[in-house]
Parts: structure tokens; C-alpha cells; sequence
């Protein structure tokens, strides 16, 4: 078991964006989170990764607490993430965006020159060595996709989070996403918890998905079953992303 | 395919340029010149030390500080304190200019954790704020002189000497924390810094801890401060809550910052020393108000057209070119 | 006895809040509406107040009057600072950091324009109704305070009068508030900006010279000026007309006060300390306006 939550409930105001979640995710998965817009995913991202402190419920990763651990302690810890809207450092490189995380990442490294040396080989399997001297901000985004990953990657984390990466791209790149989230698992042995709108990315790359909507899990099951699920399909009408 | 980042670019003819710049203005004493010019190369130095130091938070962090002249008054009141209590000859004097950095360095720890947890404007406020309500404290307190402030007994020493003296220790000060702070910009911190300048959020999620490396960029800018303020009190032999606490001193090294280039080391410099000269030909030629009148009107004229400073300016467009050159060749 | 004193410091107090708010009222229109802190606003209030100093010098002109030709000048000044300094770097990352390095600049060039002009003795504007007050059984209302007092009413009722019930004026409400909705209902956002801009500029002149009429004035005592803004505004909320008037009444009374009961060089320290205690436990302000 890697990363466990329980009665996850999370407010703001009046509002509850998360109520009572559970999930559970396993060593080596890729576990999907799907739901309508404002269903209540990026809120749990940020409760898990340490942004927001949930009002009720615990978070364990690997037996240990961590809900309402500060952001640095959760990644130093072992869990990246990755930001719906893309966040390039945009004054610095494709290569010191990523040597970034290699730097203070959960192994660390001395100085920004072993910090380089040790982001080649994400550099590379991202697909970004044609860009690497590339300023952030001069980017497509495509790329920025790809260097938002690479940067969370570079932190070595045992569980990634990936906030609708596929949102914004067009066929080919999709597939080229596809293959690299795949790869992140096979290659790295990376759990991946992944919200996606997408539903052939959904389909293609996660074992389990879970639904979600108005802060509650509705459904959970493999792909299949959960894009055959009536209730799931209800939830999404009027939304017509995917389906 | 080229390399575009600035470590380890090993470049020789500069480095002895430089050599050769500072063995001159080290020299430069000996020549016997007017007065006027060492006092004015002094001033240089000065500032070119407290933009430095406020480059370490200012800059690199983008925790603008408006009050960091207060960090210089510390230093310039512990110096001057320690000297009259304990009767400090002029070496141990000098020395305690050492402590007043650490007092100033002290200071910014204490409010450092609170402050910065402030965001932009919030924090450059409670910083000017924090500066006044040193500066007035100061001015209430009779142990540290109140409005009077405080002598310290000069060296025995002859005039043209003495100058020649405080020249070289600002000019020596004022190489250590460039090199500092250069050393600072290829550093881990230095890059942590740029990183929660570029996206604090960013930076806790790759796992910088904000508050501790925030503190230690606050505590560092300001023990260069305090160490400067040390030996400028001495160099006056008069300090008091007006000529130390000066508030257009805050004002100053923020222009002069980011003027040049806030976050880079040269850029600091390069702003430090082209407005700290204009300031001093223009005081003396056309008097102190229409020095930084022009002054003012050239860092607006520089932030609208430069918005990240002069050498971010020129840096960028070589790095676009660069990049353009490197995308068409693949 | 005691209660005279009481009253007599409260009754000042509210005197000057009212001054205090108008002076924070423009600069907390610029910081709600344009994310614009002008850190020079305090600075064309001083500048204000001399313009009215030497009109008085020199014509013997009541300071109300010389607000009839110095207020519309500002006005039209604060548009073209508008157009000019402030329009360039809305489109910076961070607009409301990159306007307070700005204005900062300005507000050297302000200060130092005036130190030239006028130079660095202190002075104060004595109109001839200065000195002498009203009394109210045993608690005496300064004449000049009262004025001080009404010129800081009309000018934030008219303010309030203004975004509220003229159509200019509900367009920069709801340019504050939403700005792409704004732009697509057909508001010229640049047009808005510059007016809200002038206006606040203009309300800067008028509490220069209100607060001059009460207190010595320098170059520098913009700085200190501006804390008092500073305060106002974050107390009060940014962006909210009432909200900054209600704090700057709070702020005149907690200093009438403790005028009464701690000697005068430590009220500036109190008031900035209360800044600083403001900026670190709360600094949303007692009125939620969301900015």
C-alpha cells in the first residue's frame, strides 16, 4: 500500500469540495480520477500534495501521516505533482527547469552542476533534449506539458500526480503523452495518480479509475466498467468532455 | 549544440580585467588624489555593498524590503555603542563592526520568520514600516544617544590617511560581498531563491523550504549591512538616528538594484555604481535635489522600458537570438 | 477633569480620522481598481498642501479656494501620470509589485521637486481662522480641524457619490470587480482607469491640505503619511470607500487618545507598530472585500 486516504473532507466556507473520500493506491498503479468539472480532483491533489489542510479525514503514505504536512515535506518525502495549469519557471531553461527538481528533489544534489548532470537522463526521456538551452517561456505547450512532467520527475518521486496533462493537446501529441506516461511507469517503477478528462488516455494507460463528483466518490473499477456505469454517465451529461 | 547556462563559464580576459581593476583602485590611494574622489569612489563602494546585500532578498528571492536602511543603522549604532562603552581602540573598533553585522543579521532572523510570510507588496510595507519604527525608537532611547546620537573619537591619525583607510577596508568589503553573492547566483540557495521569485507555490512542491531559505537570503542581506554601517559610524565619527536610519538610503539601494538588475550580481553592481556616480557628479554640479530628481526620472524611465533592469534586458534579447539560432538548426 | 481630557481627545481624534480617511480613500481606489499602489499618492498630497501654502503666502488666498484651482490640475495631472507612467506596466506579471517599484521612483522625483522648490523648513498652512477653535462646553473643537474635518466629509461623500451613482462611476466598480466582464460590456477600461487614476490623485491634493492645516509638513513627512494610509487602507479592506473612512475614524480615535496619555514622540511609533501588528495578524482588514 502506498498512499491511503480516508474520509477525506475538505471545505472552504460554506462550500465542500472534497466529503468523506476514500482511495487507496497500490505500489506500481496507475489509478485514474475522473469527474466532472469542480467535481472536487485538483482539490485532492492539493490536500494530498500539501497545499490545502483537510478539515476532516488522514492521509498516509507508506504508514506515515501526512495530511497537513507542508508542500516540502510531502515532496521530500516521495509524491510529485504536476500542475493543471503549467507552471514553467519561465526566466530559466528547459534543462535547469528540470535540474531544479533534481536539486532540492527527495535525492537532492550538491550544487546546480551535479543538479545538471543528474537531469540528462529525464531530459532525454521526455523528449526535450532538442530544446534544452529553450527559455520556459518561449515554449509551446506541448513541451511545457512535457517539462512539467520532467521537472516533477527530476524530483524522483515513488508517486507522481498528474493534473490533466492530456487537457489542450491534439491526437498525435496525445499518443506521444500516452506512450511517456506509460514509459514513467515501466521505466522509473513510478505509481501514477492521474486526472484526466481525456477518456483515451483514461483508457489507454490506468488499471483503476475512480469517480468522482460534488466531493464524492461515486464509482471505482477498471476503465471499462467505470465508463459503462450508469451513474457515472449521468454525472457526466451536460458535460461533454470524453464521452 | 551550445550550452546557455552562465556556470562555469570560464572567462579568462575577464577575470583579469577585473584583477586589473581592483589591483588600480587599490593602488589608487597612493597617488595621493583629491579627497573629493576617494570620498566619492568610498560612497561608491557603500553602495555598491548595500545593493549587493539587498540583491540577496530583493533580487534573488523578490522579497522586495523597503527598510533595509535599517540593517546599516544597527550596524553603524553597535559599533558606535560598543566603542564608547568599551573604549575600543581604532583596530578593535573596526573589528566590532564584525558584531554590528551580526546584530543586524540577528535582527532580520527575529523578524524575518513573520515577515516573510507576507506576500509582495505586504511585505515591502511592514519592512518601511519596521525601518521608521527602528529609526524613532532609536531616537527615544538615551542609552543610544536619542536625538543626539553618538561620537565616536576619531583615529589618531592624519586626515589624508584616515580616508585612505576606510577607502580600502570599504573597497575590500565591497569585493567580498560581490563575491560573495556571485558565488551565491551558481549556488544551490541562489537557485532556490529564483525559484520562489519565479513561483513560491512551485518551489514548496519541489521541495525548497521556503521559510528557512527566505530567512537565511533575509539574514544574509542584512549582515553586510550592519558590518557597512560599522565602518561608515567610524568613518564619520558621528552617527545619529537621522544620518543612519535615512530613509531615501532604503529607497536608494532598491532603485539601484533593480535598476541594474535585480537577481544578478553584475546587475546589482552595474546599478550600484552608475547611479551611486550620477548621484555623486550630479550632487555636486547641480545640487543634492536635482541629482535625484534625475535620478528618479531615469529609474522610471529604465523600469518602463527594462521592467527586470538593464542587464536582464540585454541578457534576454542575447538568449531569444540564441535559442532562435538553436531551434532553426534543429 | 479627567473626562474633559477624554472627550477633548476623542472629539479630536474623530476630527482627525476623518482626515486620515481622505487621505487613504484615493490611494485605496488606486490599489482596488488598477492593483496600483501609488506609492507616491502621500507625495502629491504634501505637494498639495504647498501649492496652497504659497498661495496663501503670497495672494492671501484661503486654502479652501486654492483647492478650486489646484484640485481639477490634479485631477487632469493624475490622468497623464495615468497614460503615461502607470498604463506601460499593466502589462507586467506582477502589475501591483511592479507599480510600487514605479511609484517609488515618482515619488522621489515628487519629493525632490518639492525640496528644491520649497526647501526642507518645516511649515504649516495658518489660514486665518487657524487658532481658534469652538467650544463646546469645556472641550474646545479647532476651527482649522473642523474644516479639515468637513473637507474630508465632502470629499469622500462625493467620492462615495461618485462610484455609486454616476454611470463613470459604477464602470469603474465594475471594472475593479471583473475586469474581462467589464471590457466585454463595452467599458473602455483605459478610460476608466485614467478617471479613477485622476480622482484619487485629486482626493490625495485634498487631504494634503487638510492634513496640512493640522500638522507641520516637510518633503519627507510623505513617508510617514503614507503609513498612515497604509493603515487606513489595509484596516479598512482595499477597494472599499466605507471601510477606509470607518478605519481612519478607529485610527484617529486610538491616537486622540493616547495623545492624551503618552508623550507625542511615541505615537508614531504606535501607530506604525499597530501597522506592523495589522500586516502580521490580519491583514485582509476588518472588511472582507477580496482583493
Amino acid at each position: 500500500m502506498m498512499l491511503r486516504g480516508e474520509q477525506i473532507t475538505k471545505r472552504f466556507g460554506g462550500l465542500v469540495a472534497v466529503s468523506r473520500l476514500d482511495f487507496e493506491i497500490r505500489e506500481g498503479e496507475v489509478v485514474g480520477l475522473i469527474g466532472p468539472n469542480g467535481s472536487g480532483k485538483t482539490t485532492l491533489f492539493n490536500v494530498i500534495s500539501g497545499l490545502y489542510k483537510p478539515e476532516e479525514g488522514t492521509i498516509t503514505f507508506r504508514g506515515r501521516r501526512i495530511e497537513g504536512r507542508k508542500p516540502y515535506e510531502v515532496s521530500k518525502m516521495g509524491i510529485g505533482r504536476t500542475f493543471q495549469i503549467v507552471k514553467p519557471l519561465l526566466t530559466m531553461t528547459v534543462l535547469e527547469n528540470i535540474a531544479i527538481g533534481a536539486l532540492y528533489g527527495r535525492e537532492g544534489a550538491r550544487d546546480m552542476k551535479s543538479a545538471l548532470a543528474k537531469s540528462e537522463e529525464i531530459l532525454h526521456f521526455t523528449g526535450l533534449e532538442r530544446r534544452r538551452g529553450v527559455l520556459a517561456e518561449n515554449l509551446k505547450l506541448a513541451d511545457r506539458k512535457r517539462l512539467e512532467i520532467a521537472r516533477a520527475m527530476a524530483t524522483r518521486p515513488e508517486i507522481l500526480l498528474l493534473d490533466e496533462v492530456f487537457a489542450g493537446l491534439n491526437e498525435t501529441e496525445i499518443d506521444e503523452a500516452i506512450r511517456l506516461v506509460k514509459g514513467i511507469q515501466q521505466k522509473f517503477g513510478t505509481t501514477i495518480f492521474i486526472i484526466e478528462h481525456v477518456l483515451k488516455a483514461i483508457m489507454k494507460t490506468c488499471g483503476r479509475v475512480l469517480v468522482i463528483n460534488f466531493g464524492e466518490k461515486i464509482a471505482e473499477g477498471t476503465p471499462e466498467e467505470v465508463t459503462r456505469n450508469p451513474g457515472v454517465i449521468e454525472a457526466y451529461l451536460g458535460n461533454a468532455s470524453g464521452i | 549544440m551550445k550550452e546557455l547556462s552562465q556556470t562555469g563559464k570560464k572567462n579568462r580576459p575577464a577575470l583579469f580585467a577585473g584583477i586589473g581593476v581592483v589591483a588600480l583602485l587599490a593602488l589608487f590611494p597612493l597617488v595621493a588624489p583629491a579627497p573629493y574622489f576617494l570620498s566619492m569612489l568610498y560612497m561608491v563602494f557603500l553602495y555598491v555593498v548595500l545593493a549587493e546585500s539587498w540583491n540577496i532578498i530583493g533580487g534573488f528571492a523578490g522579497y522586495l524590503s523597503f527598510g533595509h536602511v535599517a540593517f546599516f543603522g544597527l550596524g553603524a549604532y553597535t559599533t558606535a555603542f560598543l566603542m564608547n562603552k568599551l573604549a575600543l581602540s581604532p583596530v578593535a573598533t573596526i573589528l566590532s563592526s564584525i558584531p554590528g553585522g551580526f546584530v543586524a543579521a540577528l535582527v532580520a532572523f527575529v523578524i524575518g520568520y513573520p515577515c516573510l510570510r507576507l506576500r509582495g507588496p505586504y511585505f515591502a510595507v511592514v519592512t518601511m514600516c519596521f525601518a521608521f519604527v527602528v529609526h524613532m525608537v532609536m531616537q527615544n532611547i538615551d542609552l543610544f544617544g536619542g536625538v543626539e546620537g553618538l561620537w565616536l573619537p576619531a583615529m589618531k591619525q592624519p586626515i589624508h590617511v584616515i580616508r585612505g583607510i576606510f577607502y580600502e577596508l570599504m573597497l575590500a568589503l565591497m569585493i567580498l560581498v560581490i563575491l560573495f553573492v556571485r558565488w551565491m547566483e551558481g549556488s544551490k540557495l541562489g537557485k532556490g531563491l529564483v525559484t520562489i521569485r519565479e513561483d513560491e507555490e512551485v518551489a514548496q512542491t519541489l521541495g525548497i523550504h521556503t521559510p528557512r531559505i527566505k530567512a537565511l537570503a533575509f539574514v544574509l542581506s542584512a549582515f553586510f549591512p550592519g558590518v557597512a554601517g560599522g565602518l561608515h559610524a567610524y568613518y564619520l565619527t558621528y552617527i545619529s538616528p537621522e544620518n543612519v536610519f535615512d530613509v531615501m538610503v532604503s529607497i536608494l539601494i532598491v532603485l539601484m538594484t533593480l535598476f541594474g538588475g535585480g537577481g544578478s550580481w553584475l546587475g546589482a553592481l552595474i546599478g550600484a555604481v552608475s547611479l551611486s556616480l550620477v548621484n555623486e557628479f550630479l550632487t555636486t554640479f547641480v545640487g543634492a535635489e536635482i541629482a535625484r530628481i534625475i535620478y528618479g526620472m531615469l529609474f522610471i524611465g529604465v523600469i518602463l522600458f527594462m521592467p527586470n533592469g538593464i542587464m536582464e534586458f540585454f541578457r534576454r534579447r542575447r538568449r531569444v537570438r540564441l535559442a532562435a539560432e538553436e531551434v532553426s538548426e534543429s | 477633569m479627567f473626562e474633559i481630557i477624554l472627550l477633548q481627545s476623542l472629539v479630536s481624534g474623530v476630527l482627525m480620522g476623518g482626515i486620515y480617511a481622505l487621505l487613504g480613500v484615493g490611494f485605496s481606489l488606486t490599489w482596488g481598481v488598477m492593483r496600483v499602489i501609488n506609492i507616491a499618492h502621500a507625495g502629491f498630497g504634501v505637494l498639495a498642501a504647498y501649492i496652497a501654502y504659497s498661495l496663501l503666502e503670497k495672494t492671501g488666498l484661503d486654502p479652501l479656494l486654492s483647492l478650486l484651482i489646484s484640485l481639477p490640475s490634479f485631477f487632469f495631472g493624475g490622468m497623464i501620470l495615468h497614460r503615461g507612467l502607470i498604463r506601460p506596466i499593466t502589462k507586467a506579471r506582477e502589475t501591483i509589485v511592479a507599480s510600487m517599484v514605479l511609484t517609488f521612483g515618482l515619488a522621489i522625483v515628487v519629493e525632490n521637486v518639492m525640496l528644491w522648490i520649497w526647501k526642507a523648513d518645516p511649515r504649516v498652512l495658518k489660514p486665518s481662522y487657524s487658532g481658534t477653535a469652538v467650544f463646546i462646553g469645556e472641550v474646545g473643537l479647532p476651527i482649522a480641524q473642523l474644516v479639515g474635518f468637513g473637507l474630508a466629509a465632502v470629499g469622500i461623500l462625493l467620492l462615495y457619490l461618485f462610484l455609486n451613482h454616476t454611470h463613470t462611476g459604477k464602470a469603474v466598480q465594475a471594472t475593479w470587480q471583473e475586469k474581462e466582464g467589464a471590457a466585454l460590456m463595452g467599458i473602455n477600461l483605459q478610460k476608466v482607469s485614467e478617471i479613477a487614476f485622476g480622482l484619487a490623485i485629486a482626493a490625495a491634493g485634498m487631504g494634503g491640505v487638510a492634513m496640512a492645516m493640522m500638522y507641520t509638513f516637510d518633503p519627507p513627512v510623505h513617508n510617514f503619511w503614507l503609513i498612515y494610509m497604509f493603515l487606513v487602507v489595509i484596516v479598512g479592506g482595499v477597494g472599499s470607500i466605507l471601510g477606509t473612512a470607518l478605519a481612519g475614524l478607529i485610527l484617529g480615535v486610538i491616537t486622540g487618545l493616547c495623545m492624551a496619555f503618552i508623550p507625542y514622540q511615541w505615537i508614531n511609533v504606535l501607530t506604525f507598530g499597530l501597522l506592523i501588528v495589522v500586516l502580521l495578524v490580519r491583514p485582509q482588514g476588518l472588511f472582507k472585500t477580496g482583493v
